[in-house]
């Protein structure tokens, strides 16, 4: 085993202190991340957590203010122009030329990645087909739908065959089919042996992930993997429909043995030490109060209450 | 610099200004539209200025003097007024630009020879209509008084020429404009000007990428900062050209400019002078991180030392010292120079080397400096 783990692969990613600073906030506080080459790497944390800058950092598009790291095996504050050619990197608002085609687009990209001439044909068809857009391939891009926009920015950003894809919140605004869609892309690819780091606001894109980083106010809370996050959430979770759900919710969260209770509309998620004991208990103090409810049942956990359980929890502190 | 990215960058930003509309009409049409408003609007010749008259003396040859004055369609008599309290009404309702006051002895002190007391009131706030109606009745009078004069002299019989009262025999030749019309003058100049509007486009080329994040995209790529500023100054130079064969045939065709130079040479130097403008604006798109900036800076550093500090309007002669040196600093003066020298008297590179340098210079120059300054990363 120690001698398996010795000969192990040095990270593709890794950083020390990486800090960045803008005018008055620190964005980015004294990030330590090793990343593994073949990972599925998922970032996530509240809007302003620092999740953009991270990514941004690491494409070279921003100065260090401090801290170093290393990607693909180049120095990020020396050597930004070599680390480009093995980095693919799609910002979260659309960034492509929409006066110019679909397969005008890909080859704006080909030429600046140098990508040999030879393989170009060949190359772009294959991408075009995998993207779905071999139809609308002479369509402008301002012409296309959401989804196939992120789709053909994908296709740019894989044009020189990268060895790492930095994606940036890349199924924002994208329909539920089409978010489906863009995720096998990305399992596609990460089997094939990409290593792909990715920010997301949707719990279940995070849970596809290998390891997933919990950014907040510019740190790096928590970093495991899904199951360990999940497991991180105390105690067992309750769900329940009440009719009243804030009297019902300042009711339950009153009683011994809840630790917390998180809304999801009128749904009630309710965290107890014990499910079990706790369940009767919750239904009689509401029966009580004459507190209707309908659909009470335990639930297993998902990355969603772990997410906001340990967002309560930093708050809190 | 690799030629692959440079002709990616030209070929995309082609198709950006031939696609998108807005950019189509401000590298295309407006500079023409310019050219033809402005060169209408700067070169109206006064015509009919109205004025007012007041005549003390009433007699025949002070009513043969109004007449001579008012003949024509250079000042209108608007009214004959009896006192100094009506044309002080007409002139603060605007109603005449000037007024001309004649002496009770008018009459009689013209034919003793004793000179002509006139009085001439204009309207200070528009000095154009005014400073011409002077200039016009002061002719009027001396060609007036001449005759008076001669057919006095002739009546008393005495033995002198007319020459001898008038020692000063001055006759002004105008070259390569014989007629000086300014518009003749005004129109190379304006041309320079007007090419202006590429620089404005590549400023705002820039700063449209910005803002749309198209910049973020391609900054993420390997391609150069020089290759990536020439790749986007190149095809609005090739722009900038199109209108430098447009817009000498309008002005020959349109304005009866003469065209006494080589247009070749025209050519290759409106190129040198594009790739100075727009280095220029390039470097205005650099530092500025939006459109509207990028717009009210270029107005600020093309636009308004183009129009004012280039010596189309005002002598660079008549400047001084300091905003020489700053108009000798300005692309928009050298290839004024270079535009009227080439239309009018039809002068050649032995004369015109010193601005081609001093353009080549900008352009290097200016261009250096954007591609050192534009860095590959975000704010």
């Amino acid at each position: 085993m120690s001698f398996e783990s010795a000969n192990e692969v040095p990270p593709i990613i890794e950083t020390h202190a990486l800090t960045r600073d803008f005018k008055k906030t620190r964005a980015v506080d004294s990030l330590d991340l090793s990343i593994r080459p073949g990972e599925l790497f998922g970032l996530v944390g509240p809007d302003g957590a620092g999740k953009t800058t991270t990514l941004r950092l690491l494409a070279g598009l921003l100065n260090i203010t401090s801290g170093s790291a290393k990607v693909a095996g180049y120095d990020l504050a020396r050597q930004p122009e070599a680390i480009k050619r093995k980095i693919g990197y799609m910002a979260q608002q659309f960034n492509l030329y929409g006066e110019l085609s679909v397969l005008e687009n890909l080859s704006f990209f080909a030429d600046l990645y140098d990508v040999e001439v030879s393989e170009l044909r060949e190359r772009t068809e294959r991408l075009l087909a995998f993207a779905g857009l071999t139809e609308f391939k002479d369509r402008r891009a301002a012409q296309l739908s959401g989804g196939m926009q992120k789709k053909l920015a994908l296709a740019c950003t894989l044009i020189h065959q990268p060895e790492i894809l930095l994606l940036d919140e890349p199924t924002t605004g994208v329909d539920p089919i089409s978010r489906r869609e863009f995720w096998d892309i990305l399992t596609d690819l990460n089997l094939a042996g990409t290593t792909i780091v990715v920010s997301t606001p949707y719990m279940d894109e995070a849970d596809r992930c290998l390891r997933v980083g919990l950014m907040y106010e510019g740190r790096m809370v928590v970093c495991a993997d899904p199951q360990q996050i999940r497991a991180r959430i105390e105690g067992e979770l309750i769900e329940l429909r009440p009719d009243d759900w804030q009297a019902a919710c300042a009711l339950i969260e009153s009683l011994p043995g809840v630790l917390e209770v998180q809304t999801y509309g009128n749904l009630l998620h309710v965290l107890v030490d014990s499910a079990d004991k706790r369940l009767p208990e919750i239904e009689t103090a509401l029966r009580k109060h004459g507190l209707t409810y309908r659909g009470v049942r335990r639930v297993t956990p998902r990355m969603e209450e772990a997410f906001i359980s340990l967002i309560r929890r930093l708050e809190v502190d | 610099m690799s030629f692959r990215h440079l002709r990616a960058v030209i070929r995309k930003e082609i198709n950006h200004i031939l696609r998108d509309r807005t950019t189509f009409v401000l590298v295309m049409l407006v500079p023409t539209a310019m050219l033809f408003i402005m060169a209408y609007a700067l070169t109206v010749d006064i015509k009919h200025v109205p004025i007012a008259v007041l005549d003390y003396d009433r007699s025949p040859t002070s009513r043969a003097f109004i007449q001579q004055v008012t003949e024509g369609e250079d000042l209108d008599l608007y009214a004959q007024v009896d006192s100094l309290d009506d044309i002080d009404n007409l002139l603060t309702r605007g109603e005449i630009k000037a007024a001309l006051i004649i002496a009770p002895d008018f009459e009689h002190d013209l034919l003793s020879l004793r000179g002509i007391p006139l009085q001439i009131i204009v309207d200070g706030t528009e000095p154009k209509s005014g400073g011409f109606a002077v200039d016009h009745i002061g002719g009027r009078a001396e060609e007036f008084i001449s005759e008076a004069l001669a057919s006095r002299i002739r009546a008393l019989n005495v033995n002198v020429s007319l020459d001898s009262l008038q020692p000063i025999d001055l006759r002004v030749r105008a070259l390569y404009n014989p007629s000086l019309k300014p518009r003749v003058d005004i129109i190379p100049g304006l041309i320079s000007m007007v090419l202006g509007f590429p620089a404005l486009s590549v400023a705002l080329t820039l700063a449209h990428e910005r803002e749309h994040g198209t910049l973020e995209q391609v900054l993420v790529t390997p391609v150069g900062r020089a290759e990536f500023l020439l790749g986007k100054m190149i095809p609005y130079i090739i722009v900038g050209l199109a209108n430098v064969i447009i817009m000498p045939a309008i002005a020959r065709v349109t304005f009866h400019i003469p065209f006494n130079g080589s247009f070749p040479l025209f050519f290759l130097l409106s190129a040198v002078f594009l790739f100075a403008i727009l280095s220029m604006g390039m470097l205005v798109g650099v530092f500025m991180p939006t459109q509207p900036a990028a717009l009210a800076l270029s107005f600020l550093v093309i636009f308004f030392p183009g129009f004012f500090m280039t010596g189309i309007f005002f002598p660079i002669a008549s400047m001084p010292a300091e905003m020489r040196m700053e108009a000798m600093s300005l692309p928009g003066t050298h290839y004024a120079t270079i535009t009227r020298g080439v239309f009018l008297p039809g002068v050649g590179l032995d004369v015109l080397w010193p601005n081609v340098l001093a353009l080549l210079g900008m352009g290097i120059a200016f261009t250096a400096v954007a591609a050192l300054s534009f860095r590959k990363k975000l704010g």
